[in-house]
């Protein structure tokens, strides 16, 4: 019963719920608390509400294991699964803007406006995707549509909301620091609002749907550009001249990979929505290197690089090994970029071979058998490193280790240079 | 005014434009798309489908087929679907106001469907190639199907169902026999349904150059 068509659902659906939606809802949850600069209260309903998202997750994957999956990529969970899900969010959601209804600072800061918004759209784009996709079903030839939006606001308004609002806290905090421009701050945050949502549908070019839905995705694609470069100059220049702290900071390096990635996902996003090319590697497995990069190179970089910041300060307790630190980030780094580099290059040439009318079926499939098995290697890598991390969190947890005096650091903090992070 | 309601009030105006031209406009025209009436024969366009294929749309849902085959053909010249015979022309909306879930496809891994039904007519050939894709297509990558079928023994007279034509490995043992689930009879009859082999008006056949 467990055939590719099942698992794969199954555990992109963990990925993105187990995983990413969990990591930047806690993110999230500190993020709004410590800039809004008051405690979370009433933290049992917060906690009941994870509890019933986990339970939520576990039916959902159990759902698509036993044949109740659904065919929409990031919607796989069955309806009574979802259901679940969303009472749980809802409850998240109302705790985060009764926080920020409450926040102490006059304006709110950029990190702010980045987590207030991923709250506000997460719900949203979920709840009218489940109620036209699963629990009131529209006609089949609008829900391709619908869930096109989903996938890109999941994507970019939820998850990369969150991851960006947690970039704009913690680099300044960790090279101790203002963020160098706050109106660029503001011109990336609502450009990045207009553009991101729309671009879901550049993946459809030539598609059973309206063209002027998918011409508006593939503008939306390339003007994403604009907000990601105005965000990408505006870390940089507020890292220029730090970036040394990345030796010794586990934050600040995750942080810097995911910089990177997220300029070159956006440019790969953008490039590839072009007509001309997405007719060409649009089913083949370049979109999955462009996922590879978005998901693991800058999302769950940022929430590696934040877990490290934000746990030994609630849980007053220093990471207890700098070493596995350092297998985390080098398995994770290597893993990316073999990903990356082999569903491109085994995506292009499958893309062309389907393109090429000399070309056969089989022959696309027999260029790309060896780049899967490249990605087979970049999956095994990715499990090697997240074991290091969850080793790392599960000591921590238990308070292993003597107690320290100051942060674990990858290597000695160089003097002359700023102190990071106060602690 | 707090503000977070002046805050949140612009994140919905922005946001919400995107919720009207992806959600609401969806649902409010292309979810209402009627068939159109065929004048020679008094049917229509797309034709109505089986209810054993209505079925067999949840056992290709449940299974993930989706995930490798697409169901979609692209217009010519932006793509070469036509010009590799995946179909005579280009899909449209109206082609799935049948189904209950589009399974438009995003990777293919897998060869594309949405013509199956017009290539391949013989449900038996369907059976053998689910039960063993590689006993049809030798490079085949697609898994085996195997637990949509019964095998077993035959009891006074073989099943007039059961898959003929089963070689070397895969054959049952004399005596035996690999009869179909009603799931694998559903996903065949749903199969054999994939056919956009008649004219919309939204959609012409490019002419030959």
């Amino acid at each position: 019963m467990l055939t590719y068509g099942r698992l794969y659902p199954a555990a992109m659906s963990l990925m993105a719920y187990g995983w990413a939606t969990p990591a930047a809802i806690g993110i999230g949850l500190w993020l709004i608390s410590r800039t809004s600069q008051i405690p979370l209260l009433h933290t049992t309903i917060l906690t009941s509400a994870g509890i019933i998202w986990n339970l939520g997750v576990l039916i959902g994957t159990c759902g698509i294991l036993i044949g109740d999956g659904q065919p929409f990529e990031l919607l796989a969970f069955p309806s009574y699964a979802t259901v679940i899900l969303f009472v749980a969010f809802a409850m998240i959601a109302v705790w985060v803007l009764f926080t920020a209804w409450y926040a102490r600072n006059n304006k709110f800061s950029l990190a702010q406006c980045f987590v207030i918004l991923a709250f506000v759209s997460f719900p949203w784009l979920f709840c009218s995707a489940n109620l036209v996709l699963l629990w009131h079903p529209i006609q089949a030839s609008a829900q391709g549509v619908v869930a096109a939006w989903y996938f890109g606001g999941f994507n970019n308004l939820w998850l990369g909301a969150m991851a960006i609002g947690a970039m704009f806290y913690l680099i300044p905090k960790a090279v101790d620091r203002p963020i160098y421009s706050e109106t660029l701050g503001q011109l990336s945050f609502w450009t990045f609002l207009l553009f991101a949502a729309w671009t879901g549908m550049a993946r459809y070019i030539g598609g059973p749907f309206p063209a002027w839905l998918v011409s508006a995705g593939v503008v939306a694609s390339v003007l994403a550009l604009i907000p990601t470069f105005s965000i990408a100059i505006n870390i940089h220049m507020t890292l220029h001249g730090q970036y040394g702290v990345a030796g010794w900071c586990p934050t600040v390096r995750f942080l810097a990979v995911a910089l990177f990635s997220l300029v070159f996902a956006a440019v790969f996003a953008a490039i590839n929505a072009l007509p001309d090319v997405s007719a060409v590697t649009n089913f083949s497995q370049v979109p999955k290197a462009q996922q590879i990069l978005g998901f693991y190179g800058f999302f769950s970089m940022v929430a590696f690089g934040a877990i490290y910041y934000i746990l030994p300060r609630t849980y007053n307790w220093e990471w207890p090994c700098s070493s596995l630190i350092h297998w985390h980030f080098w398995l994770a780094l290597a893993g990316i970029i073999l990903g990356t580099v082999s569903a491109f290059l085994g995506g292009f040439l499958q893309g062309f071979a389907l393109f090429d009318i000399a070309n056969t079926f089989r022959s696309s499939l027999e260029f790309v058998t060896p780049f899967l098995f490249l990605s087979m290697l970049y999956s095994f890598l990715i499990l090697a490193s997240n074991v290091a991390f969850a080793s790392q969190f599960v000591l921590m947890l238990l308070k292993s280790g003597k107690p320290k005096t100051g942060p674990t650091f990858l290597a000695e903090p160089i003097e002359t240079s700023h102190e990071p992070a106060a602690v | 005014m707090n503000k977070l309601t002046t805050f949140i009030i612009a994140i919905v105006v922005v946001f919400g434009f995107s919720w009207v031209g992806l959600v609401a406009y969806p649902v409010s025209t292309l979810s209402h798309l009627q068939p159109l009436p065929d004048e020679d024969t008094g049917g229509a366009f797309p034709p109505t489908t089986s209810g054993l294929a209505v079925a067999g749309q949840k056992v290709y849902a449940a299974n993930g087929c989706v995930h490798c085959h697409t169901q979609q053909v692209r217009f010519s010249p932006l793509s070469t679907d036509i010009a590799k015979n995946l179909g005579k022309r280009q899909s449209v909306a109206r082609d799935y106001i049948r189904d209950h879930t589009p399974f438009f496809g995003s990777s293919r891994i897998g060869q594309d469907l949405t013509n199956y039904g017009v290539k391949e007519t013989d449900a038996n050939a369907i059976h053998r190639h689910l039960y063993e894709p590689r006993s049809v297509v030798e490079w085949s990558s697609m898994p085996s199907f195997r637990y949509l079928y019964n095998y077993r023994k035959i009891i006074s007279q073989p099943s007039a169902q059961a898959i003929q034509g089963l070689t070397g490995p895969n054959a049952p043992k004399p005596g035996y026999e690999v009869v179909p689930s009603p799931e694998a009879q559903a996903l065949v009859a749903y199969l054999l349904s994939l056919k956009q082999n008649y004219p919309l008006p939204e959609s012409p056949e490019p002419t030959a150059k």
